[in-house]
């Protein structure tokens, strides 16, 4: 195996279906997942890069290492439940401030997540409590043009909110595949540039070498 | 019932060993942890399904039992209050206590009729967590254990155990946490401790002791339940694990996978041979058994690895976060450092339930370890000891003599049903691992409810074993079902589960035959030589001389 080329990282708060999202998408599948513990991580071959795959816990617990999983991420999708308001707002709150660590072009991509569950969502099994959306579309959008002023990005520039905010269901597949593939196709061009562009920019830590003593060595 | 009396001695070398165990009866003795904790005099609870046998049977015992409550353990006014709630408690025809408890309002009589609840709240009597029903609906029953608690404090003291008629109350302060167990299991008020123990063991290691008190310093009323959500399964399971599966807790062991020694020791100085920058432990699991594991001298020089710590990772492995995917997560082992996290690779190798844990230091180091597991695999490939080891995870379609657990059957004595073994025979610089063999579980003990009564059983033979105030070497108890001897020596500590019919010169000759067994096969059913540590090349020779800290793994 070798070292992936682009890093995917999935983000967003407790039971708002990051773990299910990824398994739907690679086990084609919907089960009742576990709290997630830590990070899992997963590699995906897509064209011809190898694609690693973060899927994080959205536990308070493990907001510590949240920064880690995010470091030169080239794409941080931001998971949020449609039927939780809290959940986006936490996304602003909570998981921005984790992308700083992010590769500087990362790319965001807000995916709305159980719309199963709201009235509209059509596809769903017709079980479960159903309840009109909390969360709208436009929110996520407003969100999206938020995180590019933090991040300090031109809105032109970035890819249209439009074309960046999802919504799934993991339960029933809706949107699954168009959001991992979206976001791995807009991955491709920019490894492919940076490859181009420059030696890969990584700072391998457990190589550092010991702070060096003040006293500047002299000519004995 | 009991037919403890004349310790009739079992033959296998050692009978000076034996000890008069006196009739079991007769042992009611005013003491605190010998009254409460001994073999009940009524029969053993007959253990049938309904949780209403326990209670009635509880009822039955002789009052005699109740009163030599020791002053200096219990709070006369508090008891009161408690036992009457606990009569109140009287149990009504319920559903089988597993899917219930949801409500967790202290009327509601499902979850007043559950065996044995454990609570974990703030010192402020926030609740933390709760065994059954919700925390929220308990905010009143946990005020009241808080109020205890403050009330002995005031007096310059501290509550540690109230016994109320049929249940105990034990009760276990840890920095800003109150651990309270509240049971009517025959467990010891000191086994209780040691769950609690281990509970609050498991909530430092995913927070840390530091960052609890931390939290609470700053703010005393705050809600844990923030940091603890989803950590309540792995809590729900390890007491579960208790009764459905006793050993590890009772016997402070491990339990390793029955390995051929050469293949364990290949496995051992494969993980030696296989090292990352930082890392610290290398653990090979399979179902939360033990395979092999090696330390790094580098990393934890000069300290012992604590077998709860061992224990508790091999319990967090086991959960199924951990799945699909490499897992990359810090965990804390509290007895090594309570307030320090290291960062944990966890993988299924080859998509086969054996499991390598990889415990570093660096915090992003997760490529490197990916790095390390690589070569684990590859070297285990070529030892062909995944699929060796892969067999052994499915019981029940091998009985090959390389599956990691086994059928008691293959003792080869009639009439043993299941045994726990511990041996103490081991070499000093071993003494850092203890571990324990037993066969699974099987029929009559499938079902869960047989399962808790055999749970029940050993943890009272356990008790009045290590009774601190008239300590057992040897047990012979005729239970309604089952038939049990329980015997420890220097050289082991064993626990045995016979058939009701077994007479007493019966049950001496299976004892001897699995000795005898347990002789033959402990290079198999043990780890005999555990790995030295690995001594990375960057490290100096001099400090391979051996030193008994350093051997533990």
């Amino acid at each position: 195996m070798r070292r992936p080329d682009a890093k995917v990282v999935l983000l967003g708060g407790a039971s708002v279906g990051k773990t299910s999202l990824l398994r739907r998408y690679t086990e084609r599948r919907f089960s009742d997942s576990v709290s997630t513990v830590g990070g899992a991580f997963y590699l995906k071959p897509w064209r011809a890069l190898h694609l690693s795959l973060w899927d994080t816990a959205g536990r308070e617990q493990f907001h510590g290492l949240g920064s880690m999983y995010c470091r030169g991420a080239a794409a941080v999708i931001l998971t949020y439940d449609v039927m939780q308001p809290q959940s986006l707002v936490e996304l602003e709150d909570r998981f921005l401030g984790l992308t700083d660590s992010a590769s500087k072009d990362c790319l965001f991509i807000i995916a709305g997540n159980k719309v199963d569950l709201t009235e509209q969502g059509g596809e769903g099994d017709g079980h479960g409590p159903r309840g009109p959306r909390q969360v709208s579309r436009e929110d996520a959008v407003a969100l999206y043009k938020k995180i590019l002023r933090y991040r300090m990005v031109d809105e032109k520039a970035a890819p249209a909110a439009e074309q960046m905010c999802f919504e799934t269901s993991a339960k029933t597949g809706h949107n699954v595949d168009l959001l991992f593939e979206t976001v791995f196709d807009m991955v491709v061009p920019m490894v492919l540039r940076q490859k181009a562009e420059e030696p890969v920019e990584t700072v391998d830590i457990t190589s550092q070498k010991p702070p060096k003593r003040t006293r500047s060595g002299c000519c004995t | 019932m009991e037919a403890g009396g004349d310790a009739a001695a079992p033959a296998p070398g050692g009978a000076q060993d034996l000890e008069d165990t006196q009739d079991l009866e007769g042992t009611q003795t005013p003491r605190e942890e010998t009254g409460d904790g001994g073999v009940q005099s009524g029969p053993p609870d007959p253990g049938d399904t309904d949780p209403e046998e326990a209670g009635s049977q509880a009822e039955d015992e002789p009052p005699s039992r109740l009163s030599p409550l020791p002053q200096s353990e219990v709070l006369s006014s508090t008891c009161e209050h408690w036992s009457s709630t606990a009569s109140d408690s009287s149990p009504i025809h319920g559903p089988e206590s597993d899917s219930v408890g949801q409500g967790g309002d202290p009327s509601d009589e499902n979850w007043r009729n559950q065996r044995k609840h454990v609570f974990v709240l703030s010192e402020a009597g926030k609740p933390i967590y709760s065994r059954y029903g919700s925390v929220e609906a308990l905010s009143a029953t946990m005020g009241v254990m808080t109020a205890l608690v403050s009330f002995v404090q005031s007096s310059g003291d501290n509550i540690r155990a109230i016994y109320a008629e049929d249940h105990k109350l034990v009760f276990l302060q840890q920095g800003p946490l109150l651990l309270v167990a509240m049971s009517r299991t025959p467990q010891s008020a000191a086994q209780l401790r040691g769950e609690l123990l281990a509970v609050h063991a498991q909530i430092v290691s995913t927070l840390t002791r530091a960052s609890v008190a931390r939290i609470f310093a700053h703010k005393q009323n705050y809600d844990l339940r923030r940091l603890l959500a989803g950590s309540e399964r792995t809590l729900d399971r390890l007491l579960d694990n208790v009764e459905r599966d006793p050993g590890a807790l009772l016997l402070g062991a491990v339990r390793c996978v029955p390995l051929a020694r050469p293949l364990r020791e290949a496995l051992g100085t494969l993980l030696r041979r296989c090292t990352a920058p930082g890392l610290a432990l290398s653990v090979l699991a399979v179902g939360g058994r033990l395979i092999t594991a090696a330390q790094e001298r580098n990393v934890l020089a000069e300290c012992r690895l604590d077998p709860a710590d061992l224990q508790l990772l091999l319990d967090w492995v086991g959960a199924p976060a951990f799945a699909a995917g490499e897992a990359w997560a810090p965990v804390c082992l509290p007895r090594f450092n309570p307030d320090g996290f290291f960062y944990a690779y966890v993988a299924r190798l080859d998509s086969m339930p054996v499991c390598l844990l990889l415990l570093g230091t660096h915090r992003e180091a997760f490529h490197a370890m990916a790095a390390c597991r690589r070569l684990v695999e590859d070297g285990m490939r070529t030892l062909g000891a995944l699929r060796t080891l892969g067999e052994a995870a499915n019981f029940s379609d091998s009985q090959a003599a390389s599956a990691p657990a086994y059928s008691v059957q293959a003792v080869g004595a009639p009439g043993l049903r299941h045994f726990l073994y511990k041996p103490l025979d081991i070499p000093d610089h071993h003494r850092q691992l203890p571990q324990f063999t037993s066969p699974e579980l099987e029929a009559p003990y499938s079902r869960e409810e047989e399962r808790q009564r055999l749970s029940d059983l050993y943890h009272r033979l356990h008790a009045r074993l290590h009774s601190a105030s008239r300590p057992l070497r040897l047990i012979y108890h005729v239970a309604e079902k089952e038939t049990l001897l329980a015997w420890v020596t220097s050289k082991f500590e064993l626990y045995t589960c016979l058939s009701p019919l077994v007479t007493k010169a019966g049950a001496i000759l299976v004892v001897t035959k699995l000795l005898r067994w347990v002789k033959k096969e402990e290079d198999r059913l043990f780890i005999r030589c555990p790995p030295k540590y690995s001594t990375p090349p960057a490290a100096s020779a001099d400090q391979a001389s051996h030193n008994g800290l350093f051997t533990g793994l």
